[in-house]
């Protein structure tokens, strides 16, 4: 497998030292690739287009930042580089597919969050603005030690242009320390973005993780959780709402490795356009984990006639004292539902967002950061017809 | 108020109203029978706007308008309520918030201002007393895991909140028991007035004791076959209607 000549010129453009120190991670780039529709987990999401991609090696970028949420510190990036806050970045250290290979030899930049033993850090908005014919690789680290809480906003958004991003985040969540994660997916309508999220859980901590995926031309999310020691939890909720002709992939995976871990999985999915939405939702309970306590509920609402959603849930359970539940389901919207709120004077696209709305915040109604929940809601409205009527449409809604 | 002429409208390919015709005046309350599959049902859903209803003769004129013309939302905002025979559930939205996004959407079409928070809590609270709904239920998902008869009631509380001009109840009554009948009619009673005008659409002749009615139609294959006043429900609770088909 030779990598296109974008990928081999931006590794050449790096320091030598650097390229000595990664030798091994591009070397697994350049033997791997990236994965095929052949493989299991990639059977729906083709990235053959990237082999061929064309990539300028750098390029300035102006794209204006938006306004800060209240109360929270800010980290942005543009097309890879950090252009706002102050931060190290961390050393690449998982490289196990193509992907993260590629990340770890390319990337420049990144989050390393150190929090401390009990110590409590300021939430912190970390966002990614890209733009232009370019690639942008950041690799993030987040170290939460024992006891200590912190809350991260990763959010991604671009511009017309087709960018192609990955990203990496390796989270360390300590003994009864607790991560709260939320992620904004909101990318231009030909941009590529790859990312995978990998979290180790100890004992009795948790992680509550939040994700809202609108955009993109080529998306795809691995998010790995590892509840790692007894007492672990996990909340890993999303929705993901594409529209036009994006295609979004989210794989979860959630590994019940020790005693008495519990994990809750909720997501939903709004796919408009001719979208191509694909959910694949795993739970692995190894033979360790007993007392396992897992619930994981998938539903779906196909907007259009031409959206299209392959969604999987996946129990592999090796336990036998456990409670697992799963549901999935696929529907579309209750014309009955729209006809009696426009009975009573409500407009069509207004009964429609709400019905929407109102499907979405079984999830968003998890973030508890209002600022944060704000945001999220709004960036969904954004993304709906007749959004204008979105003034005040969360106000009061009660799930 | 509402003059309905020669009304033919099929669902989908089948015809269900053949020459319907029907006056209501303001102040007016009408009771409309008949046996099942006769259309009282299609018109209730023909005058609120419901998709797939197509009107293919005849005419709708609500207070001088074309009614048909008019879109779902703003027959609503003109005055016009159905109370749904079988009312939607709405997970995820509230009661309250409902009844507040309707109410202010109405009254934006109108033209007139929103309606103040405060305000509107006290006068939400005032109503919910009338028809036997607890608090709670506010803050609960519309219709979301209701009982029939709180699905009825709310159809009633979302009718003394938004104070229609011309209320249509479709069947408002079945599946009630003597209370909650008792205060379905209490609070249509309630919104009587010299201005407005009630079409009730029911099987039983009992709602007609409570909610006295100035006229009574019998509607058979799609028109209005008979017609007569408070008594004339008397005799169809004796006679049934069978005998309307040999007249």
């Amino acid at each position: 497998m030779s990598a296109s000549l974008a990928y081999l010129q931006a590794w050449q453009q790096l320091p030598e030292a650097l390229r000595a120190r990664r030798d091994a991670v591009w070397r697994h780039f350049e033997q791997h690739g990236f994965p095929r529709v052949s493989e299991e987990d990639w059977r729906y999401t083709d990235l053959s287009a990237l082999n061929d991609a064309d990539y300028a090696a750098d390029a300035s970028v102006s794209i204006t930042t938006p306004g800060a949420l209240a109360g929270w510190q800010r980290l942005v990036f543009c097309n890879g580089e950090r252009v706002e806050g102050e931060v190290q970045a961390p050393q690449a250290a998982l490289a196990d597919d193509g992907i993260t290979a590629l990340n770890a030899a390319l990337c420049r930049d990144g989050l390393n969050l150190h929090v401390g033993r009990g110590q409590q850090s300021a939430p912190l908005h970390l966002l990614t603005l890209d733009s232009g014919r370019t690639m942008s690789h950041l690799r993030h680290r987040v170290v939460l030690e024992a006891g200590s809480e912190a809350t991260l906003l990763i959010d991604t958004r671009g511009d017309d242009s087709a960018t192609l991003t990955t990203s990496v985040l390796e989270v360390e969540i300590g003994a009864n320390a607790h991560l709260r994660l939320l992620r904004i997916q909101d990318i231009g309508a030909s941009a590529t973005d790859l990312s995978r999220t990998q979290i180790r859980v100890a004992r009795d901590a948790r992680v509550e993780y939040v994700g809202l995926d609108l955009g993109g031309a080529l998306v795809r999310h691995d998010l790995n959780v590892q509840l790692a020691e007894p007492g672990a939890q996990a909340q890993v909720h999303g929705v993901f709402a594409p529209s036009g002709r994006s295609h979004v992939d989210t794989h979860t995976r959630i590994l019940h490795q020790a005693p008495h871990t519990t994990s809750r999985e909720i997501y939903r999915g709004l796919v408009g356009g001719r979208a191509h939405a694909v959910f694949n939702g795993r739970i692995v309970v190894e033979k360790a984990a007993q007392k396992t306590d897992s619930e994981q509920n998938l539903a779906s609402l196909l907007l259009s006639p031409g959206a299209e959603i392959n969604a999987k849930p996946e129990l592999e359970i090796y336990a036998d004292d456990v409670k697992c539940a799963h549901g999935a389901t696929c529907g579309q919207l209750d014309d009955m539902a729209i006809y009696y709120l426009r009975s009573r004077g409500l407009d069509a696209d207004t009964a429609r967002n709400l019905l929407l709305f109102a499907f979405a915040h079984d999830v968003l109604a998890h973030v508890t950061d209002d600022a944060a929940r704000q945001e999220m809601e709004r960036r969904l409205a954004s993304r709906l017809p007749g959004s204008a009527a979105y003034e005040g449409l969360m106000e009061g809604l009660i799930a | 108020m509402l003059t309905i002429d020669n009304l033919h409208a099929k669902v989908g390919d089948k015809e269900i109203l053949k020459g319907l015709s029907l006056t209501v005046n303001p102040g007016e309350v009408h009771a409309i029978m008949g046996p099942n599959g006769a259309g009282k049902s299609t018109l209730g859903h023909i005058l609120a706007g419901r998709e797939g209803y197509e009107c293919t003769e005849g005419s709708v004129t609500f207070d001088g308008q074309n009614l048909l013309e008019l879109e779902t939302e703003a027959r609503a905002a003109a005055g016009v309520f159905l109370g749904f025979q079988y009312p939607v559930e709405i997970p995820g939205v509230s009661n309250m918030y409902f009844l507040k996004a309707a109410l202010n959407a109405q009254r934006k079409r109108r033209g007139e201002s929103e309606i103040e928070a405060t305000d509107f809590l006290a006068f939400v609270r005032q109503q919910i007393k009338k028809v036997g709904i607890e608090p709670a239920m506010l803050q609960r998902g519309v219709n979301e895991g209701f009982s029939g008869g709180e699905k009825k009631r709310n159809e009633i509380l979302q009718m003394l909140v938004l104070q229609p001009k011309l209320m249509v109840l479709d069947e408002t009554d079945s599946g009630l028991d003597i209370d909650a009948l008792k205060m379905v009619s209490d609070g249509i009673n309630a919104m009587r007035s010299p201005e407005r005008s009630v079409v009730l659409v029911t099987h039983y002749q009992r709602l007609l004791d409570y909610v006295k009615p100035d006229f009574v139609h019998v509607l058979a294959r799609g028109r209005i076959v008979k017609s007569g006043g408070a008594d004339f429900a008397l005799e169809l609770e004796e006679r049934g209607y069978g005998w309307l088909d040999a007249a």
